[in-house]
């Protein structure tokens, strides 16, 4: 990766912004320059006025629906003046469209209304009183029918008893209560209507000829709800045919926005000092040739493109460009779960790939189910989009593991095995998995230890955990331990060894600390004892492989037994769903404890998972 | 488990805050203070920076002194249980509904995006309206489609009145006031879902901050905005303390500033006899929150009202701080900035005599 730092006139920014996205190579560096002279946002009005447009042409695009990525012909400069243009176009149109969305909203609530009624007629029908009075104001009798929030309820039925009034609530639907008010006419009927509005009181009209019959009635208000649908259809069709000779131009503007968007991407690494504008990026080392012949070509004028090597200070801000296969794109995304790799660090996609379709395999071995898994994650390719090569991958392993283990969706008698059933040999199984732990772990502690000597932190390497000191250590202790085993002694070279390294990191952990002696003596054999059981722990720890390969076989076994308890249907019935139980319940068990091998006893011990994408400077192109 | 061990991590924080309170003695000392000292000894870097304007460094304090408030707001409520940790953010929550009103007053008065947008708080992700709903409102062109957009939210019921009143009356006055009501309501109803040992230093502090409210609301709206009584007592938040909801609807009855005065329940009577205005009323009920936050703060067991209680009066310390501050960079006469920050007693020229 190398930082490019480019000057170009300010005028030629937009033509500059669409070579840079073009070649999709340039991740912008937002750190101002050095130069306190650069100090100028020329692109800030620039994404003002674009966010305002597309803000607008987001809003028109609701009632004016057009295609979201049209394909752009011609890849053409925009300037300001033609944004700004732009903007003032999509804010009269969207003035326009917005009253027709205010009317559309209008019949919206009108409708709202007469459901409403609908509601307080059904209601009102079990009343024995003559509504048909309420027509019209008594001289006597103030009254109100009306929606109001449920939750303004309570503290407006204090408000109308203060302005005399009384409130009753004949209804209780959804959000709103439908109540009456009721009190003597006089001069608290204005302090009422204030308390009304700000209780969002929604008078009800009580429709006509009430004291008709209630089936005539709700006839005129499915007669209402008909002409309000009407309304809304007509509505629709005027906005249609209003809208169509503005739909070409929408999509026009669809497309200079999509060509805008690369200068309003740069704008926060964009700084100028009047005529002069400063930007700079990161750009593979492979494409910096072609981004320099790429700018030569667009731009009108004259421009100075200095390239250099990150600084040892920069590796935190270099971008790190993402494995592209499609094969390890799914485990990437596993991987970039815990983080994604610094610049110069070792990209673990690669490894954690290939140990973790092999310690699934080995725990999940099984032909037919593994083809289930592979043939399940075929069929929803689509589905699972990049995601479905980890469930192909992962099925074939357990297949492969299954002709090894000689299993067919648990029975072990069908197919020969090429090397072994599980458990036939548990304790072999155990040994295994303890070795593929150690050599996980070293491998883990190498990696750490590359990382680190790539960026010349020589204590790290040495010293720091799961450093040179620590490897020794951990090698040690596996020799002494495997030596017990066979020749029921540590050794004296082991035992030298844990001593010395040992030794030496409690030298360096003294060395580093700033505290009171007893402090440093406690910290001291906390440490120690912590390194000596943290690797006896974490290779324990892989004997899960060598537990879920037997776990596996023993749980065929239990479906047998349970299925050769049925009779023929039973049989087969128990053996298929016992078969799916299987797969889904111990599949993803496996895979969890996988990914936590992964995670907690590789990654935590050489990938720091502290860097960020290369995300390049691009526009969509429809 | 006991009390004490239930929230001690949280107990210990509170304790250890509380010793940045401010001692109301200290208070005039720090008011003589010059303003590059306060900048240094309070990190106002904003209040020495002479290229911006008076405004902008005012507003810079500001900004400041609420990240702090709420940078300890979010220490405070990481040890705490969901309920808890809920009452208390949405009581930060109030800074966000600030930014609601400060986009519907922008909008309502045409101002452009920039100037909108510079008078907003910076708040922390949780406490922020969500990504999407502030997007939209900021969107919003003018009053009625940020109405529109917030009808859509979680504000639906008071964003659809408010539209209709504003349709017909053209201020944002019902729609403020909604909001503020529904925020004290909200409150009201989390502390009394507790049923433990919180609840009642929590009914404690905040039915004190509840009085508080009310009596000043109650006040301002009758005799200041001249609203009926029926008007006024929709508006305000019955407490669950001294101003109860029938307490409430006797005094929004009374005709005089004396008048609800001589009937508030004791202690408010003994405390705010011989008020004079609405600024003296502020300040004694003011004080009188500040001392059951602090019986809250130092006697109670209660480890989410103590931490509430912290925040309060914390909040309180950093307004009379931003009071001096503005104070300065405005170059009001020391005689203003001694009422602002309740050290001198205000005359008649400071005391919004109409209110009286």
């Amino acid at each position: 990766m190398k930082h490019v730092r480019l000057l170009v006139l300010t005028e030629d920014l937009p033509q500059a912004s669409l070579a840079l996205a073009d070649m999709e190579s340039f991740h912008p560096d937002t750190r101002p320059p050095a130069e306190s002279r650069l100090d100028g946002l020329p692109a800030r009005e620039y994404r003002e006025v674009f966010t305002q447009a597309s803000a607008r042409l987001e809003k028109i695009a609701k009632l004016i629906p057009n295609e979201e990525t049209p394909y752009i012909e011609e890849v053409r400069v925009v300037d300001f003046a033609e944004l700004q243009g732009l903007n003032d176009w999509l804010g009269k149109v969207w003035n326009e469209t917005s009253s027709y969305e205010e009317d559309l909203r209008r019949l919206e609530d009108e409708e709202r209304l007469v459901k409403e009624q609908q509601a307080a007629l059904a209601n009102f029908a079990d009343l024995n009183i003559d509504l048909g009075m309420l027509h019209s104001k008594m001289r006597f009798l103030d009254f109100y029918v009306g929606l109001v929030p449920r939750e303004n309820l309570r503290q407006l039925q204090g408000a109308v008893g203060l302005a005399d009034h009384i409130l009753h609530v004949y209804m209780q639907e959804g959000e709103n209560a439908h109540v009456v008010i009721v009190g003597p006419t006089g001069s608290k009927e204005a302090q009422l209507s204030a308390v009304l509005d700000a209780a969002g009181f929604q008078n009800l009209p009580i429709p006509q000829g009430l004291d008709r019959n209630p089936a005539e009635l709700g006839r005129d208000l499915d007669a209402q709800r008909l002409a309000i649908a009407a309304q809304r259809k007509t509505l629709q069709e005027t906005l249609k045919r209003w809208s169509e000779p503005f739909e070409g131009p929408l999509l026009e503007a669809r497309r200079t926005l999509m060509l805008a968007e690369p200068l309003v991407g740069l704008d926060p690494s964009i700084r100028s000092a009047g005529y002069l504008a400063y930007l700079a990026g990161w750009v593979p080392a492979r494409s910096v040739e072609r981004l320099g012949a790429r700018l030569r070509e667009s731009l009108n004028h004259p421009f100075q493109m200095t390239v250099r090597n990150p600084a040892a200070e920069e590796r935190a801000l270099v971008p790190t460009v993402p494995a592209e296969s499609w094969v390890l794109t799914p485990f990437a995304m596993l991987v970039r779960q815990y983080g994604v790799p610094e610049y110069g660090e070792v990209d673990p996609t690669p490894l954690f790939a290939v140990t973790f379709i092999l310690m699934f395999g080995s725990m999940f071995g099984d032909i037919g189910q593994g083809a289930v898994i592979a043939l399940a994650a075929w069929l929803l390719r689509r589905k699972l989009g990049r995601f479905w090569p980890f469930g192909l991958m992962a099925g074939l392993s357990s297949m492969v593991f299954g002709v090894l283990f000689g299993s067919l969706f648990g029975v072990e008698h069908l197919l020969p095995a090429l090397w072994m059933s599980p458990l036939s040999d548990p304790l072999l199984m155990m040994r295994i998995a303890l070795g593929w732990g150690v050599v996980f772990l070293t491998l883990a502690c190498l990696l750490g230890i590359y990382n680190r000597l790539v960026i010349r932190n020589w204590s790290g390497a040495v010293f720091g955990h799961h450093g040179i000191i620590n490897l020794i250590f951990y090698l040690a202790l596996i020799t002494g331990g495997f030596n017990i085993a066979n020749a029921g002694a540590f050794g004296a070279v082991p035992a030298g060894l844990v001593i010395a390294t040992l030794a030496a990191l409690a030298w360096h952990s003294w060395r580093r600390q700033q505290a009171p002696a007893g402090e440093k003596v406690l910290v001291v054999v906390i440490e120690t004892l912590e390194t000596l059981i943290g690797y006896v722990s974490n290779t324990l720890s892989f004997l899960r492989v060598a537990a879920f390969s037997l776990n596996h076989v023993a749980l065929s076994i239990a479906i047998f037994t349970l299925a050769d308890m049925m009779g023929a249907f039973g049989h087969v019935v128990t053996v298929i769903l016992g078969n799916l139980f299987v797969i889904v319940l111990e599949g993803g068990i496996v895979m969890i404890q996988v990914m936590r091998l992964q995670y907690f006893e590789g990654f935590s011990r050489y990938f720091s998972g502290n860097g960020h994408e290369f995300a390049p400077l691009r526009y969509r192109r429809g | 488990m006991t009390l004490a061990a239930e929230h001690a991590y949280l107990n210990t924080r509170v304790s250890v805050m509380a010793t940045r309170l401010l001692e109301p003695t200290a208070i005039g000392p720090l008011s003589r203070l010059p303003l590059s000292d306060l900048a240094e000894r309070f990190r106002l870097s904003a209040i020495l920076d002479e290229q911006h304007s008076a405004r902008a460094r005012s507003r810079a304090v500001e900004q400041s002194l609420i990240q702090v408030l709420l940078a300890e707001l979010l220490i405070l409520v990481r040890p705490m249980h969901t309920a808890e940790r809920r009452l208390v953010l949405d009581w930060g929550g109030k800074y966000a509904l600030f930014n609601l009103k400060t986009l519907i007053r922008g909008k309502l008065h045409n101002l452009d995006q920039k100037e909108i947008r510079d008078n907003l708080f910076e708040l922390p992700e949780q406490m922020r309206l969500s990504e999407q709903v502030s997007a939209d409102l900021f969107r919003a062109e003018n009053v009625l489609e940020l109405l529109r957009q917030l009808e859509a939210g979680a504000h639906r019921t008071i964003a659809r009145q408010a539209r209709e009143i504003y349709e017909q009356q053209r201020e944002p006055f019902e729609l403020e006031a909604a909001i503020d009501q529904r925020y004290y309501a909200g409150l009201i109803r989390q502390a009394m879902a507790f049923t433990d040992h919180h609840l009642d230093p929590l009914k404690r502090l905040i039915g004190a901050e509840l009085d508080r409210i009310n009596l000043l609301w109650l006040l301002r709206f009758r005799f200041s905005y001249m609203l009926s009584p029926s008007e006024t007592f929709y508006h305000l938040v019955p407490s669950m303390r001294l101003l109860t909801r029938d307490r409430l609807l006797q005094l929004v009855n009374l005709e005089s500033f004396q008048g609800v005065i001589d009937a508030l329940p004791p202690p408010l009577d003994q405390l705010l006899a011989d008020s004079r205005n609405i600024v003296d009323v502020q300040k004694r009920i003011g004080r009188y929150a500040a001392g059951e936050a602090y019986r809250v703060l130092h006697r109670t067991q209660s480890a989410v009202a103590r931490a509430l209680a912290y925040l309060i009066l914390r909040e309180r310390d950093l307004l009379f701080l931003f009071a001096l501050a503005q104070g300065q960079i405005l170059n009001l006469p020391a005689a203003a900035i001694e009422i602002a920050v309740e050290l001198a007693e205000p005359g008649c020229h400071w005391a919004g005599t109409q209110a009286a």
